[in-house]
């Protein structure tokens, strides 16, 4: 399948920090893409780049095959949910959905229409009075109504509650299999994005470490816990993500493609958010050297 | 985008109306009685040397009066205000309060590009605050219309003293207006992606604004067309004694005078009356013309003809419409390429 996202070498700075460097990644077509990494790992400049609401200083990104905000099409081709979901505050519900309306000629009156109905959002209420998870929920239904054929989220759920949170996926979901969509959606919180992704691409200090689809990662990846010894002796084709020892034991976290058959392991399966993790611990671990960075993992 | 922007610009646009609304029954109830008494007095019906002293004796009445001076000022100052105002309160926001919000992630991910966003909101708000202060201009100036003859014909009182070509009338009269708007709204837009915060924009605008309006008629007008100049005899009824400056243009009505000076047939400036001359001005003799000529003494005068009022005001205009043109493609430029 065809790239929905495809940047080479892209980086973007402000001032003089570069938020994003040398980022290169495809994002395939078709799948709930979860995009996940550290605070500070360059994900909303990189969905900001993506929107075009940012123009990136170095490096290629195509969106759907063309240049992000290049133009009406091809803004009408990707939605849009920002962090934390800015709505205007004085406008009501009737009002952003009129202003959906106006503003994109793909729009499904229709389809806004069953979604405030669905979520009980009062058409009359002004915007800066719902809560967090419907102001959420207004600035999706916004975003999805206009029908696009990619819809990017930025920390979708970071500012709900967790029954706000369950809902909005819930939600999500729903809307993704009504319209077939792609979507990229970027948490910094695994248990978040493993009830919903399909596909997972884990950024640290811009780059990627590990991009896949779900089920793939996990059959790829094994817990192994044996004797204390020196990694290094593992066979090939095992690489090593993350090792812990104690005085006698060592626990590792490998990928590999084909089964491990040392009888000194104890093979176990690995969770979504072990993997993640551990990919994570692996980049800071790696960046702490030149510039040491608080890193953020929420559960 | 045309119904989004009226849909966000509505309560300032009603603001403005009724505002607007309120000035014109002022201006209505209180211009109607203006009028009645200038056709009343006696500049309808004077000649010659006469006119000035009918006129005089109309404004000195006006003057004495508790509501003409006070909408006379208020006119004024809503005039010179009107811009600022919604340089600082439409302008300011415009761009700023998206980026405070965060609100533009939203308008500028729906299906058109941002420079057809901008374009539709400059284009209507600015439309709106030039259409608002030329309106307040408009309704003024008839309202003002008797006043103004009367200085023209050479009245003057402490207040209302300024002719068409003094710095608060030229300013709020014609179509200087429009271009102080226009000015002033795209000032504050600006200012606004700049700061990217709606309150210090406000005061930013405001700050310019004020210098650029108290620059303008200071600095840079006196000089927009090159002055004419002209050496003449000193008259006594046009000569401010303690100075010896010139208050009016001799043979030149209507003109607006920028500087005078007398000088001695040497050509050197004078400030004072020359002794010789001091015993023709005192109680009983009031005027010092005479002996002054036979001194030698005569008067410079930079001023700018009563003809070019249409031509300065064009030129003002233009030049406060071209640095509007100016901010606002600086305006597009920002918001093309915005940088968080």
């Amino acid at each position: 399948m065809s790239a929905v996202i495809e940047t080479g070498g892209l980086g973007k700075r402000y001032r003089r920090q570069w938020a994003l460097t040398d980022c290169t990644l495809s994002v395939p077509a078709g799948h709930v893409v979860g995009l996940v990494g550290p605070n500070g790992a360059g994900k909303t400049t990189l969905l900001s780049l993506a929107t075009g609401l940012l123009a990136p200083d170095a490096g290629t990104i195509e969106v759907l095959g063309g240049t992000p905000a290049a133009g009406p099409a091809q803004l009408a081709r990707v939605g849009f949910l920002a962090q934390d979901a800015p709505v205007y505050a004085g406008l009501s519900v009737a009002d952003h959905l009129k202003l959906g309306a106006r503003l994109n000629p793909g729009w499904d009156a229709g389809l806004a229409r069953d979604r405030v109905d669905r979520l009980d959002l009062d058409p009359g209420q002004k915007a800066g009075t719902l809560s967090g998870g419907q102001r959420a929920q207004l600035a999706l239904t916004l975003a999805v109504a206009k029908h696009p054929e990619l819809l990017l989220l930025d920390e979708p759920v970071a500012s709900l509650d967790p029954l706000a949170r369950r809902e909005f996926l819930a939600d999500l979901m729903e809307a993704v299999a009504e319209q077939e969509l792609s979507v990229v959606l970027s948490s910094h919180l695994v248990a978040d994005l493993e009830r919903v992704c399909d596909y997972l691409i884990v950024l640290v200090g811009s780059r990627v470490r590990v991009a896949g689809p779900v089920e793939e990662l996990l059959a790829a990846h094994h817990l192994l816990s044996g004797p204390r010894r020196d990694p290094a002796t593992l066979p090939d084709g095992l690489e090593v993500i993350s090792a812990s020892h104690t005085d006698v034991q060592t626990t590792l976290l490998v990928r590999t493609s084909g089964p491990v058959l040392d009888p000194a392991w104890t093979v176990s399966g690995v969770g979504l958010e072990d993997l993640v993790l551990a990919y994570m611990s692996q980049g800071a671990g790696r960046r702490r050297r030149d510039s040491p960075r608080h890193l953020e993992v929420q559960k | 985008m045309i119904w989004l922007t009226w849909r966000q610009f509505r309560v300032q646009a009603l603001t403005a109306a009724a505002a607007l609304a309120a000035f014109a029954i002022l201006l209505a109830a209180t211009g109607p009685h203006l009028a009645g008494r200038y056709a009343a007095s006696a500049i309808t019906s004077c000649h010659g040397g006469g006119c000035q002293s009918a006129a005089i004796t109309f404004l000195s009445q006006l003057q004495a009066t508790s509501t003409y001076p006070v909408v006379y000022l208020l006119g004024i100052a809503l005039i010179l205000l009107a811009p600022a105002i919604t340089g600082i309160f439409w302008g300011a926001p415009l761009i700023a309060r998206e980026l405070e919000t965060r609100t533009f992630t939203l308008a500028w991910n729906q299906s058109i590009t941002r420079t057809r966003w901008l374009a539709v909101k400059l284009t209507l708000t600015g439309l709106a605050a030039m259409a608002v202060t030329e309106a307040l201009s408009l309704s003024y100036a008839w309202w003002a219309d008797p006043i103004g003859k009367a200085i023209d014909l050479g009245g003057s009182t402490s207040l209302f003293s300024g002719g068409r070509f003094s710095s608060l009338i030229f300013a709020t009269h014609g179509i200087t207006p429009l271009g102080y708007a226009a000015f002033a709204f795209a000032l504050g837009t600006t200012t606004g992606a700049l700061i990217r915060r709606t309150v210090p924009a406000m005061a930013v605008t405001l700050a310019i604004f004020a210098a650029a309006q108290i620059a303008m008629p200071l600095g840079v007008r006196p000089h927009l067309i090159p002055p004419d100049r002209t050496i003449a005899t000193i008259e006594s009824s046009g000569l401010d004694y303690g100075s010896l400056t010139a208050t009016v243009v001799p043979g030149q009505p209507g003109a607006w005078l920028i500087s005078s000076g007398a000088i001695n047939p040497a050509g050197q400036p004078v400030s004072t009356l020359p002794a010789a001359c001091a015993g023709s001005f005192g109680p009983k003799v009031l005027s010092p013309g005479p002996c002054l000529e036979s001194q030698g003494i005569r008067e410079t005068i930079t001023y700018e003809p009563a003809n070019r009022y249409w031509p300065l005001q064009g030129i003002e205009t233009g030049i406060f419409l071209a640095l509007a043109l100016a901010l606002a493609g600086s305006c597009f430029w920002r918001v093309s390429r915005r940088r968080t």
